[in-house]
């Protein structure tokens, strides 16, 4: 049955995906701009007509408007999303190339912000209004308004440039020689048993998972101080204390599993806001992903490579948020899809 | 109560594996690079376009396949063109030009360069579709060049439809590739696995993240005019893209990298003050100024063209906003360019006169004005506001995305912009032909913002083209910078310099107005 439903949900999204892809195909198209092959000479004086028009056909500029349309739809079925205009390699390839590295750094400020806000959401609840509770409250304020690009400006300089403790850019240096099989070089290193390039992913995660997670860090201990607190007043966990459980168990086996249900939720929706706005924190960071890739083919013009991240990171938030409605399922069967 | 430990066990293991990675990161964030011998590391700004030079329009592009590949000719830090590849090079007639090729040059597989190598390097870029297909987006750097011919297998001819005085100085941006090899693969593989007769070898890499190049112990010297003659100094290189500006400066502060471009003038003074970082400085070579439509009312009267020149005090705009790190153009063309006239002095900042001239060409109240521009020139126009403003004119800046501004430009609808235009070459053809010749669709005149169509100027500029003899064609330009003086279809501003920094244990390396690095004579001392 919840199978059924799951289907269905994903047969759902197929036409919003379309919709999404014509909407951002005519977006590209109808704005106001310079004509591409224009931005493609760049600064040459005596360019030739002829070079101008062969362009303008390698791209199927020279068509009207829907033909082009017609063109870029029955790609994106294909699972073809264009050439890049200024790369010249087919868009699909590069942002394959780039995804592993954005779902790795993901993965990493995901661990990240629950490995710092789930101990630090229960120990404020359970002690509220102590020191620590108002001492971590604080930071998570903090945490929250501090933007992403300029905390991990912060962290380079403190961690990197002055302390030397963590490399300052990048992914994993090539010279260690991590012989790729899946793209994500953390899963790569052991399977090859490459310790010395474990070791060295892992720092390099380290800042901008950091920088990435922090806020949502702050967001989760929130939220989870707030219905530990709600849960922690329930009769249920009188009743449990009066069964004569120890306060470990109170806590982790019947008022954490319960007051999870809103986080989990939260944490999902986070995972496809990780995958899609940290072009940002990639670009600060020189991450080889999907977000610097993005930035730089604006900054290029680059209209098919924008065109088509845009679609992905669409498709990634609506896979988000059907992933956080599932879990929900799962987590508190009261509720159906 | 098993699945708790486990659960424990798990979270203690990835905490001490961060913790672990962090704590041998202590010892030297730069270790892991440190292969045997010498490693160099320079940050780049932006990703890499492809390692086949002939599928790139891009200068970062360019700086890392200059290191892998060789040129017929180069230039040296002062622009000047000398022999690299080529023994000699001499002009036949205004269209043709023939080279002799130096003996015993190899390719990093070991096969020899001879003239078929050459005349097939050409010949891919100006023929259509000759890429696996696409065609190169280089042919327009080589102008009007129609084949090169192989005269023996040391010589070439290179043909040109009509003459081209630029040549020499553009053909620096052209590296030799192997034939057999391209012929052997195909153009798909050899970008993934490049070879040249350059330096250093392509080892492994990524254009995203990193390129790894390797010293080519082989290679025949480089040009004898850029010492020291030989293989390259050190052992290993790696171009790191770092797009961000403070990350890559906190890079070379940390020391995990050697050198950096593009230092914003406003960071100078503090990496000044660290005593392992050097920062170097050198003419750029992109012109900056605010073009007036001269077809648009009131700068169709040159009165209010020459007034905007006196309003505007752009020595005080290079001291304030630039941090001093710029030159001053009196004209059109950079200080220190080819052809550049010395006698003109340039309009002094005088409100009074320009108020003079305003009220001489009937508007003794000033006007009001929109300038536009992109973010990036957003500083510079604003102070040009202001100072417009104590004239008078009722100056406002608008910045646009320079996508949606352009055709509005190319359409004549706009009536004032700041910009900037390169000019690689610095030699006045490249900037003045796209500036100021009478536009012809997208052919001729195509960064004419200020649609300034001068009879005179164009049938001069004509003669530029045709002229071969250094002599006379400086002389032509000095006549059609005078020319462009006098009827100011600018307010003249700057040029800015290149700033580049690395770190004290970096030796003989100075940056290049054309901001290119070249690192076969770069030296690294021992720390």
């Amino acid at each position: 049955m919840k199978l059924a439903r799951i289907l269905e949900r994903i047969l759902v999204s197929i036409p919003i995906m379309l919709g999404i892809a014509i909407i951002v195909f005519l977006f590209m198209r109808l704005t106001p701009g310079a004509d591409p092959v224009d931005l493609m000479m760049g600064e040459a004086g005596h360019v030739s007509e002829q070079e101008m028009e062969a362009l303008r056909q390698e791209f199927h500029l020279d068509k009207p408007i829907h033909i082009q349309l017609y063109h870029f739809l029955s790609g994106c079925l294909r699972g073809d999303l264009g050439t890049s205009y200024i790369k010249r390699k087919p868009v699909t390839t590069l942002i394959l190339e780039c995804l592993p590295a954005t779902i790795e750094l993901a993965l990493g400020a995901l661990f990240i912000a629950l490995l710092i806000s789930v101990p630090i959401g229960i120990i404020s609840a359970v002690k509220q209004y102590s020191f620590i509770d108002r001492a971590s409250m604080t930071a998570a304020f903090f945490g929250i308004s501090m933007p992403p690009f300029w905390l991990g400006i912060i962290l380079i300089i403190v961690f990197s440039a002055s302390l030397g403790l963590f490399p300052s850019h990048g992914r994993l240096p090539f010279t260690v020689g991590l012989e790729t099989i899946t793209g994500f070089y953390v899963l790569d290193s052991i399977l090859t048993r490459n310790w010395a390039a474990l070791a060295s992913t892992l720092q390099h995660l380290f800042l901008p998972s950091l920088a990435l997670g922090a806020a949502t860090a702050a967001t989760v201990a929130r939220m989870i101080r707030s219905s530990m607190l709600e849960v922690l007043r329930q009769d249920y966990i009188v009743l449990a204390r009066a069964k004569g459980l120890t306060e470990y168990r109170v806590i982790v086996k019947h008022a954490l599993r319960n007051a999870l249900i809103p986080t989990v939720t939260i944490v999902a929706l986070q995972l496809g806001v990780f995958l899609g706005g940290n072009m940002i924190v990639e670009t600060v960071f020189g991450w080889p992903g999907l977000g610097r890739l993005v930035v730089d083919a604006i900054q290029r013009r680059d209209f098919p490579l924008v065109q088509g991240a845009v679609i992905i990171y669409a498709f990634t938030f609506v896979m988000a948020n059907l992933l956080a409605d599932i879990i929900y399922t799962f987590v508190n069967p009261k509720i159906e899809l | 109560m098993a699945r708790r430990w486990l659960v424990a066990a798990f979270v203690f293991t990835l905490v001490a594996a961060l913790l672990g990675g962090a704590l041998s990161g202590c010892t030297s964030p730069t270790a892991e690079v440190e292969e045997e011998g010498k490693t160099l590391v320079v940050g780049l700004r932006q990703s890499v376009l492809t390692l086949d030079p002939a599928m790139h329009r891009d200068r970062v592009t360019e700086t890392v396949l200059r290191n892998i590949f060789d040129g017929l000719v180069t230039r040296t830090t002062d622009m000047e063109i000398v022999p690299e590849i080529a023994e000699s090079y001499t002009q036949l007639s205004p269209t043709e030009w023939e080279f002799k090729i130096r003996q015993g040059i190899t390719f990093h597989n070991g096969d020899p360069l001879t003239a078929d190598d050459v005349e097939f390097t050409f010949m891919r870029i100006i023929t259509e579709g000759a890429v696996d297909g696409q065609s190169s987006p280089r042919a327009g750097l080589l102008g009007p060049l129609e084949k090169v011919e192989k005269i023996d297998d040391y010589t070439v001819r290179f043909i040109f439809s009509e003459p081209w005085p630029v040549f020499l100085r553009m053909l620096p941006h052209q590296q030799i590739v192997p034939k057999k090899y391209i012929e052997e693969h195909g153009s798909a593989y050899f970008a993934e696995h490049p070879i040249g007769c350059g330096p250093f070898k392509f080892v492994k890499g990524s254009l995203e993240e990193e390129i790894v190049l390797e010293r080519f112990d082989d290679y025949y010297g480089g040009s004898p005019e850029l010492p020291p003659v030989g293989p390259a100094q050190v052992d290993t290189v790696i171009f790191k893209i770092i797009p961000e500006t403070a990350t890559r400066i906190a890079a070379l502060q940390a020391g995990d990298v050697h050198i950096i471009q593009s230092v914003p003038p406003h960071l100078v003074p503090e990496l000044e003050k660290d005593p392992n970082v050097v920062v170097k400085s050198c003419i750029g070579t992109r012109a900056y100024a605010m073009d007036l439509n001269t077809k648009l009312e009131p700068f169709d009267n040159v009165l209010v063209r020459q007034a905007m020149n006196y309003a505007v005090d752009m020595d005080e705009i290079i001291e304030t906003i630039l941090g001093g790190y710029a030159v001053r153009c009196p004209g059109p063309a950079i200080p220190g360019s080819f052809g550049y006239h010395e006698g003109l002095p340039g309009y002094e900042y005088n409100p009074e006169k320009a108020k003079e001239l305003l009220a001489e060409a009937g508007y003794p109240d000033g006007f009001s004005l929109v300038i536009d521009t992109d973010e990036e020139m957003k500083d510079v126009t604003e102070a040009i506001a202001q100072q417009l403003q104590r004239v008078g004119i009722d100056a406002t800046v608008r910045v646009w995305d320079w996508g949606v501004l352009k055709p509005l430009l190319d359409a004549g609808e706009r009536k004032a912009v700041v910009s900037s235009w390169g000019n690689s070459t610095l030699e006045p053809y490249d900037l003045f032909e796209p500036k100021f010749v009478t536009r012809q669709g997208d052919v001729l005149g195509r960064g004419n913002y200020s649609h300034y169509s001068n009879p005179e100027f164009d049938e001069l500029f004509a003669r530029v083209s045709v002229t071969i003899d250094d002599e006379e064609r400086a002389s032509i330009y000095r006549q059609l910078q005078e020319i462009l003086y006098e009827d100011c279809p600018q307010v003249f501003g700057y040029s800015t310099m290149e700033l580049e920094a690395c770190s004290v244990l970096v030796e003989n390396w100075e940056p290049s107005p054309d901001s290119r690095i070249n690192l076969h004579d770069v030296g690294l001392k021992d720390n």
